[in-house]
């Protein structure tokens, strides 16, 4: 009982912020935390978990806004309907890219996934059908409801919520699988999962595919709600980094460290550039870089690590 | 501790945005909302347009009778609106999309800006631009050019700016002008960077290029902000054109002209299209090796004493630099926002679109070379247009077409040759 | 081979020798430490604006900004060691991408609010002009550059691999326990290390501001280069730094003047993916 209060309190208070929080741009900002929260959450699951750390995630999400996008474009259908397809690009292309890349360890892995992002905005610059530099748009004006076009925040707010809630749901039971299982002992040590019998490459694939696939459900989402996608917002190296520090920042490998790492991001990006952006002196960016530096520097396990630490050794670096 | 830090993270997020709530209103101003690059890459040309706007708000706000019949100079405030100043909210595109449509929804419903400026990006103008469209306030954009931005049926979106059109005649018509003068001109080269900007301004050019009659024999794109375009050089010199025109952001327009001096190579005519060759950073770092570069422009500062040699010195005194033709184009984008909002007397949502509908000014009223300000059903101005401008010394001065011409046009391009 | 090839060759080497200058200072942290610095483009970036000031300020050329933005840069890392890595490095190695990132948005926006948005330029005539030899034209401030690049490739290689302090780093970062029980302070070493890489960096940043533009956006523009060479010569690999660096300035010269310039980084990608499919541990890194 006492294991799921905690949970318990900070759904409720998800369920809530709507309520609380009614003007326009607090909606949308509850919004954009948990698109944020949901990216970084799939990004987690072969980031953190496996601690594969991709910084080229952001394909997957380009998958999913693109794919929305130019199903509309081009038939004319609701960018909602693309959604499964930007799934199955983003599956087809992880299982591409991901059976030469996850051999490669460490640095080797993130730098290689850099490549292949650059690769896909590159591409994508170039290629017509994708509208090439201009970008793809959505409906300027709704014209059902199947268009999930809103003028408020809040139908977002929920859609976004009930996908973080399955994301987290996918993440935990994942997470109590046998494939989470040895998913940490690869982690900590890939030659001394081989001993306990996983077979690591089929294991950290299985990850790298389902991690693919939610983050393609992120990108559909963020192209529903900005109906406007370009090579550098869809496929901008900047998205994998934001991925990636945000759940860094709350805790990788943890849970609930992607939507604490959001929660803390995504208002200081907003807020800070709503109060100092204006100015344009850049002070947005030196407050952000600060709080991260200070954040890594004195919490590197994220803010949720502490405990986590308490669970297991802290992990060495394996050259 | 453990299982508080999500909720304590959640709680003070939420504190944060809490602080945000409310907004003052006070009554004796008019609040408008520019939305610019101020961070990122574009800064440079986003710190710029932010000083022109500034400036625009002086003029507006204060009484300056030198200025002539520059709307809303003589007199203080907007004079319909019982001489209430006004007000411009800046705020920071980031250079995404994302943060572009934020901060349009936090200009229009926690600042109540009663219309909108901006976004110098087209993409970012796109996604601020429907946010504006949803709530029903005006959004004004005086540089952002993608020619979709006024084809999407939008009711409250208004540009004062040349397209790719209008612009892609203005070349035709010198080239075509030069030619007929007996120079040779018929291999022509477009040279462009990848992003929306860039490729659509060239398909425009090389389409209306061919339809007057000369043969683009090449089209060089390249990545943006790029690390090195040795190779670029050398492509355009071995197709030897009569004149080779240029569209460049400030990073790779600099890096051009760099290159072309330690290469070697100038073609006879050099255009290079407004962005990075009108940045005053370009003349500030290059001017002495790019002397008699083409550029477009609908700004020109004109003879000492007129009302555009004055608004230069002012933004002289503001920025150290004289003002360059995408800042002329926020500025005079913002002026004539202000004077629809004048004119309709209110700052009702519907009054000021059927004031800005209705707008209808003169050459003698505007800042920049158009022909006047007067808008089609699609919100564009069909009254744009440009000229041409050349650096001679240290800053460009108009030389094309001959009625609006302070000074001689000098061919071929010299560069770095005395 | 026409004379316009051999000037997209030799102008190829020439960048490709400026990239290897520019990635020497990263391979080594990398290599040492097994650190990947984010903030390195922004270190290049900082060392530029040095440059530039030195200009301003003293009127001198690169033989004033050079040592001084070398001295400053080095003092730069190695307060970023003592202040923020050395504590990073505790964490999980995601930790130090999160580090290196913030410290990468911190230096370049602080510039940003110190300088300005604005462009910057070094004047052309700082070092030498333009020579034409046989046909081919070279720029004096790249083949300095390049020059430089070589030299410091020779002197970090040297260091590792002929001085005692080099083996007591490389003692350092195969076992940083055993190398404590031999007498070595392993974060003093490393700390020397983060001054070396940073100085280097500091030497490239201010050669490159003799011919490249100045801003404080620069450094994102030169960093994803840097990480592809460092990948792909092997990381801690300086040689391999270097070989990567020319090969990769040839093929973007090549591709460009052959395929067309918006195809040169797609070249380049596939080329060291396709590395990486065979070599998993780059051109000249140890397995």
């Amino acid at each position: 009982m006492k294991k799921l209060l905690w949970p318990g309190i900070t759904a409720v208070l998800l369920l809530a912020y709507p309520l609380v929080f009614t003007t326009p741009f607090q909606q949308r900002l509850g919004a954009l935390v948990l698109l944020y929260a949901i990216a970084a959450s799939a990004w987690n699951i072969v980031g953190g978990y496996a601690g594969q750390i991709s910084v080229g995630h952001v394909v997957f999400f380009g998958c999913g806004a693109y794919a929305s996008l130019a199903l509309f474009t081009h038939t004319g259908l609701p960018p909602v309907l693309g959604m499964p397809l930007g799934i199955a690009a983003a599956v087809g292309i992880a299982a591409i890219i991901g059976t030469p890349t996850l051999r490669l360890s460490g640095h080797y892995f993130s730098m290689a996934t850099i490549a292949v992002a650059e690769l896909a905005r590159l591409v994508t610059t170039n290629t017509e059908f994708l509208g090439a530099a201009v970008g793809l748009s959505g409906p300027t004006v709704p014209r059902t409801w199947l268009d999930l076009s809103f003028i408020s925040s809040v139908p977002y707010y929920y859609l976004f919520l009930a996908v973080l809630v399955i994301t987290l749901g996918i993440t935990w039971w994942m997470e109590r699988s046998r494939i989470g299982f040895y998913l940490r002992a690869i982690r900590d040590s890939e030659k001394a999962a081989r001993s306990l019998g996983a077979r690591a490459p089929r294991v950290k694939l299985i990850a790298y595919l389902l991690s693919a696939g939610l983050t393609s459900v992120a990108g559909s989402l963020y192209a529903l709600m900005f109906q406007f996608v370009d090579p550098e917002s869809g496929l901008g190296i900047l998205i994998s980094v934001k991925m990636l520090i945000m759940a860094a920042l709350g805790g990788a490998g943890l849970l609930f460290g992607p939507l604490v790492g959001a929660a803390i991001l995504v208002p200081l990006e907003e807020i800070s550039n709503s109060l100092l952006g204006g100015r344009g002196a850049g002070l947005t960016f030196v407050l952000y870089g600060a709080i991260i530096v200070l954040i890594a520097r004195f919490r590197p396990d994220g803010i949720l690590g502490l405990f986590q630490s308490a669970r297991k050794a802290p992990e060495k670096h394996d050259a | 501790m453990m299982k508080r830090s999500p909720w304590a993270a959640l709680a003070v997020a939420s504190l944060l945005a809490a602080g945000l709530s409310g907004g003052a209103f006070a009554q004796q101003t008019v609040k408008i909302g520019a939305i610019y690059p101020l961070s990122g890459n574009a800064a440079s040309a986003g710190t710029s347009a932010k000083a022109a706007i500034e400036l625009a708000v002086d003029i507006i706000n204060n009484d300056h009778p030198e200025l002539g019949d520059i709307t809303l100079a003589k007199g203080t405030g907007l004079p319909n609106l019982k001489g209430a100043k006004v007000e411009v909210v800046f705020a920071d595109n980031q250079g995404t999309p994302a943060a572009g449509q934020n901060q349009a929804l936090r200009l229009i419903t926690e600042e109540k800006v009663v219309a909108l400026h901006g976004a110098y990006q087209s993409g970012i103008t796109t996604t601020a631009s429907a946010i504006a469209e949803r709530y029903g306030i005006p959004f004004m954009t005086g540089e952002s050019v993608a020619a979709n931005l006024t084809e999407r049926g939008f009711k409250w979106f208004f540009r004062t700016t040349p397209i790719a059109s209008d612009i892609a005649d203005v070349y035709v018509s010198f080239l075509k002008e030069m030619k007929a003068k007996g120079m040779k001109i018929d291999n022509l080269v477009i040279v462009n960077e990848n992003t929306e900007y860039g490729t659509s301004i060239a398909k425009v050019v090389g389409d209306t290029a061919k339809a007057g009659g000369f043969n683009v024999s090449m089209v060089i794109p390249y990545s943006a902000n790029t690390t090195d375009v040795q190779s670029q050089v050398l492509q355009l010199k071995d197709a030897k054109p009569d004149a080779a025109i240029f569209i460049s952001y400030t990073s790779d327009a600099i890096l051009f002209t760099k290159t072309m001096q330690a290469l070697g190579y100038k073609p006879p005519i050099l255009i290079g299209d407004n962005s990075g060759f009108s940045d005053a950073s370009y003349l500030r770092t290059v001017g002495p090796i790019a002397q008699g570069v083409i550029n477009r422009s609908a700004w020109d500062i004109g003879k000492p004493g007129s009302p555009t040699f004055l608004i230069n010195e002012m933004y002289k005194k503001k920025t150290g630099n004289d003002l360059d033709d995408t800042s002329g184009r926020v500025m005079q984008g913002f002026l004539a926002l202000a004077e629809a909002v004048n004119r309709a007397g209110s700052t009702e949502p519907a009054k000021l679109q059927a004031a800005l509908k209705a707008t209808d000014l003169k050459p003698n009223q505007l800042m920049m070379g158009y022909k006047g300000i007067k808008f089609d059903a699609k919100g564009q101005n069909i009254l744009a247009s440009a000229m041409l401008i050349q650096a001679q010394g240290d800053q460009y001065v108009a030389v094309w077409p001959k009625e609006s011409a302070t000074a001689e046009l000098k061919l071929p391009y010299k560069a770095w040759e005395k | 081979m026409s004379a316009t090839l051999v000037q997209v060759i030799v102008g190829g080497l020439l960048l490709g020798a400026i990239y290897a200058l520019f990635s020497s200072g990263l391979t080594l942290i990398w290599g040492m430490m097994n650190v990947v610095n984010f903030a390195h483009g922004d270190f290049v970036m900082v060392a530029m604006y040095i440059a530039y000031v030195v200009y301003v300020l003293l009127g001198g050329g690169p033989l004033a900004s050079v040592p001084i933005a070398a001295v400053s840069l080095a003092t730069i890392g190695i307060l970023a060691y003592f202040l923020l890595v050395r504590h990073v490095m505790r964490g999980p190695m995601i930790a130090q991408i999160l580090g290196t990132f913030g410290l990468a948005l911190l230096l370049r926006y602080s510039m940003f609010g110190a300088a300005g948005a604005n462009f910057l330029s070094l004047p052309d005539n700082l070092v030498g002009g333009t020579y034409e030899i046989f046909g081919i034209r070279l720029q004096a401030s790249r083949v300095v550059a390049g020059i430089v690049a070589l030299l410091v490739t020779a002197g970090l290689h040297l260091l590792l691999t002929r001085t005692s302090l080099g083996s007591k780093m490389l003692a350092v970062s195969e076992d940083a326990t055993a190398a404590q029980l031999m007498g070595i302070r392993p974060d003093y070493m490393q700390a020397i290390a983060w001054g070396i890489a940073a100085g280097a960096t500091g030497i490239a940043g201010a050669l490159i501001a003799t011919f490249f533009y100045i801003s404080p956006t620069v450094g994102e523009t030169l960093a994803i280069i840097a990480f592809v060479t460092v990948a792909l010569g092997g990381f801690g690999s300086v040689p391999g730094a270097l070989v990567a660096g020319l090969l990769i300035g040839l093929i973007e010269s090549l591709s460009a003047y052959w395929i067309g310039g918006v195809w040169k980084d797609v070249v380049v990608y596939i080329l060291f993916i396709f590395v990486l499919w065979f070599r998993p541990q780059g051109l000249m890194g140890k397995s």
